[in-house]
């Protein structure tokens, strides 16, 4: 993972929570480096620590959450010695943005959209609020609000939920963070509208030169914007990869289980794919490779020892005794076997990724 | 919006309406109506038939029943000729048996007149029912005064006409010659300087505490002695006299002490007093401390809400359950025990209304009491917005807590409290009970406690109307503040 554009670097990273009166790990020792202008994309269920791990960048853990070990480097420092909330402001929203899962909450109802958005302005470009406003109407145009002049002034609920994500992509970028955080930016919207915001934000990216870390369970997005996934179960990266290994050669057993749920390749008249089993539960230690007990592939060693980080190729990683030169050879899953021309002859129907 | 409004005004008047109307019914059949006489200290030394048909008149001219005597009967069924026949004997029977049908109850009242000679009257009366009692309660209620007011067989010649003239300040105002009020329209240097004697609710007179005062200027006119001042009257007489030129009307019979002031027959005026009316006693006390409670109380909530579950947090927890926990009597007492270290007064007529002294404690206590449930929700309402999305979308813009609070939360978190302003401004008027008793304080809050117990039809039925139409104008008040401070809500009718 050697690379000289690295913009942020996490290692070892462990975050605690204190759940009435028990302790549950919810980031169990994850190192990750994100590369400058590359998008990456973090998948996983429900629970598996993907908002808490990007939440750790910008220092946005609830208040019964800690890290209790681990670095997070970005710009020649470490970002887990800050310790009050002024030191977080330098970072956040400034350097590093968020944009939320449901726009329709995501903004103050009883403040203009206008003055949510030259707040930020104001607050960390330190412009007056005349220029202010002239940035914010631009860059209401350039997320594609229509007569920016005019709905500068008005109020969130006149605006539809796509508009409001739109506005709050705006926000985020108002002050040109270097990262851009999306935490399942798309979820609350339906699928016309997720294609137009995925494509404004793949399209602001280029122009504005950030990178962007995409939080989803949607792998339709994952295939469309990134360049980076890491997969995520029970707190740990346990896959890592350029977007076309882990489609077309993932390696763990919980990749092939993700990818095979994919409702597109649900065949008429048969049942759709599911991982059976729950995740583990995260207050108590895991011991060897956590989806062992779900796994259809699991072998004595994964109930034993947590199993490290297999290399693939140079840039493909994947957490799993499968790739063990002892273990025994074993296929993926048929359903995904030809993943690229399956998928592609989707696109080719005129999918909603699509080429628009 | 203004369509609206006039819905929803209409619908107001409607249930004010329906309110009123229910607590007539209940007044008027439910109150018995022996017990009320008790307090009338002139019916206790009536005796005899007297004291029964004094009883009638009472009942009649509190719009309980009809009340008829034989004459009335006689003259009703006969008319002025055979009225002599009648009484003389001749003919009664037929006129009572008239009214019997009519469905009087003719009542032969065999007792002693007031030398103690047995005596005998035949009276007939009729109860009102239900529908009858609410249409003469509202067919009454609005007196609306004209040219053609003033009935005065000894003055023909009075000029019947709207007229533009000068008080004696040298002000113009709208003046009326013929109707009852001399000043229709006037200005003068008090709230809301413009007044009106045109419109006038009359609502009964009280009984049977100040027996003949009208319920209305109980609440409205001043209290205390008369105050009297430098004036000039229309006679060019210039004394210092209490009476108020705009209030005056026409008197039949104006004596000599009349006609050295007034060149007309507008003579019958209210005198001003040194201590403020009932209501505006309530009112100033209540919305001094109206504004001292939420100047304590929401600063202290937003900081219970900010540091939440740590000191200032609990400190706020523990007071707002103490002030709630205990009852408001102890509370009162103790605090009027600490005020008596600062010598203030523990009851307010000691120094009265001229004295600022009188008023603190008074005020302090009804601030600090209405405190712990305003910091409450000022602290709930804060902590539930707080945990808001778009509070976490502001952290994440890069906010600091504290313009997190200020620019976003308190905004938000303002909108119920606002909504709430108007009715803790007409709770003023009837919820400061215990506080206006313990300290004597000559306000509304004992008014109606008082004339239900009293059994004051009148009064209640007057404070009824009052309070039901300050709540509802509150309640539409709280709605058009809410649209000020939230965007969202607009007043606005199905096809507005």
């Amino acid at each position: 993972m050697e690379n000289n554009n690295i913009i942020l670097s996490v290692k070892d990273l462990v975050v605690k929570f204190k759940v009435r009166d028990r302790v549950l790990t919810a980031i169990r020792n994850v190192s990750l480096d994100f590369e400058e202008g590359k998008v990456v994309a973090i998948v996983g269920e429900s629970g598996s620590g993907k908002s808490v791990f990007t939440k750790t960048f910008t220092g946005m853990l609830d208040l019964n959450g800690k890290v209790t070990n681990g670095e997070v480097w970005f710009e020649g420092k470490n970002l887990m010695e800050n310790k009050t909330d002024e030191d977080w402001l330098k970072i956040r929203g400034k350097k590093i943005a968020t944009v939320f899962q449901d726009p329709m909450t995501s903004l103050n109802p009883v403040r203009t959209i206008g003055y949510q958005i030259s707040e930020v302005i104001i607050k960390h470009q330190g412009k007056s609020k005349e220029e202010a406003k002239k940035e914010a109407i631009q860059l209401m145009e350039r997320v594609g609000i229509y007569n920016a002049e005019q709905r500068y002034n008005e109020y969130p609920f006149m605006y539809s939920g796509g508009m409001r994500q739109r506005i709050v992509i705006a926000i985020a970028l108002a002050c040109h963070p270097k990262i851009l955080i999306c935490d399942e930016p798309t979820t609350a919207l339906d699928v016309t509208i997720q294609a137009q915001i995925i494509h404004l934000i793949k399209d602001l990216a280029k122009e504005y030169g950030f990178t962007t870390i995409y939080i989803t369970h949607d792998l339709g997005v994952v295939a469309n914007v990134a360049d980076r996934v890491a997969v995520m179960y029970a707190g740990q990266i346990i896959e890592y990869g350029e977007v076309e290994e882990i489609f077309y050669d993932p390696r763990h057993p919980y990749t092939w289980g993700l990818l095979s749920s994919l409702p597109q390749l649900g065949e008429k008249g048969s049942e759709l794919f599911a991982i059976h089993g729950t995740p583990p539960s995260l207050f108590e230690e895991i011991k060897g490779d956590a989806f062992a007990p779900r796994s259809d592939y699991a072998m004595r060693i994964d109930f034993e020892e947590e199993p490290p980080m297999f290399k693939v190729t140079d840039t493909h990683f994947a957490k799993t005794w499968l790739l063990d030169p002892r273990a025994p050879k074993v296929e993926k899953p048929k359903v995904i076997q030809n993943l690229h021309e399956k998928l592609l002859a989707l696109t080719a129907k005129g999918g909603i990724y699509g080429e628009h | 919006m203004k369509k609206y409004l006039f819905i929803r005004i209409l619908k107001s008047i409607f249930s004010i309406l329906v309110v009123v109307s229910i607590v007539i019914v209940m007044v008027y059949k439910l109150v018995p109506t022996t017990k009320m006489f008790g307090n009338d200290a002139g019916y206790q030394r009536l005796k005899g038939i007297d004291k029964k048909i004094y009883e009638y008149n009472q009942l009649e001219r509190l719009g309980y029943l009809d009340y008829v005597t034989t004459t009335d009967m006689c003259s009703e069924v006969y008319g002025e000729d055979g009225l002599s026949a009648c009484l003389a004997g001749e003919n009664t029977q037929e006129a009572y048996k008239a009214f019997e049908d009519r469905g009087y109850t003719i009542e032969v009242i065999n007792d002693v007149d007031e030398k103690g000679q047995p005596a005998t009257a035949t009276i007939g009366y009729r109860y009102y029912n239900p529908i009858e009692l609410i249409a003469n309660f509202y067919s009454k209620l609005i007196v609306i005064d004209n040219p053609w007011a003033v009935e005065d067989a000894n003055n023909p010649d009075l000029e019947r006409k709207y007229y533009i003239g000068q008080d004696q300040n040298g002000i113009p105002a709208l003046m009326c010659s013929g109707c009852n009020y001399k000043y229709q329209i006037y200005f003068d240097g008090s709230f809301p300087f413009i007044h009106q004697n045109i419109i006038e609710l009359d609502l009964g007179d009280s009984y049977p505490t100040r027996i003949g005062v009208s319920t209305v200027s109980i609440i409205y006119s001043g209290q205390g002695s008369q105050s009297p001042f430098m004036q000039t009257f229309p006679t060019g007489v210039e004394r210092s006299s209490a009476l108020m030129q705009h209030t005056c009307r026409y008197k039949a019979n104006p004596d000599h002490m009349d006609t050295q002031l007034f060149t007309d027959n507008y003579a019958s005026c209210d005198a001003r007093y040194d201590a403020p009316s009932m209501v505006n006693t309530s009112l100033i006390m209540g919305f001094i401390s109206l504004v001292l409670a939420y100047i304590i109380a929401l600063p202290f909530g937003v900081a219970m809400a900010r540091n939440k579950d740590k000191l200032v947090d609990k400190i706020g927890i523990v007071y707002i359950n103490l002030l709630i926990a205990v009852p408001s009597l102890a509370v009162i007492f103790f605090l009027k025990y600490i005020g008596s270290f600062f010598t203030l007064p523990d009851r307010f007529p000691q120094l009265g209304f001229g004295d600022i002294r009188s008023y603190i404690m008074p005020i302090i206590i009804l601030a600090l009491i209405s405190t712990p449930s305003l910091m409450m929700w000022a602290r709930r309402y804060m902590v539930d917005q707080s945990n808001a999305d778009y509070v976490k979308f502001a952290r994440a813009k890069g906010l600091s807590q504290k313009e997190i609070y200020t620019k976003h939360i308190l905004k938000n978190a303002i909108i119920p409290i606002v909504n709430g302003i108007p009715q803790s401004v007409v709770s003023c008027l009837s919820g400061a009970l215990i506080t206006e008793t313990m300290f004597s304080i000559p306000g509304m809050g004992k008014l109606l406690p008082d004339s239900i117990k009293q059994l004051n039809i009148n009064m209640v039925l007057t404070l009824t109307l009052l309070f039901t139409t300050l709540s509802v104008i509150a309640v539409i008040c709280g709605d058009i503040l809410i649209t000020v401070v939230d965007p969202r809500i607009q007043l606005a009718a199905k096809g507005d």
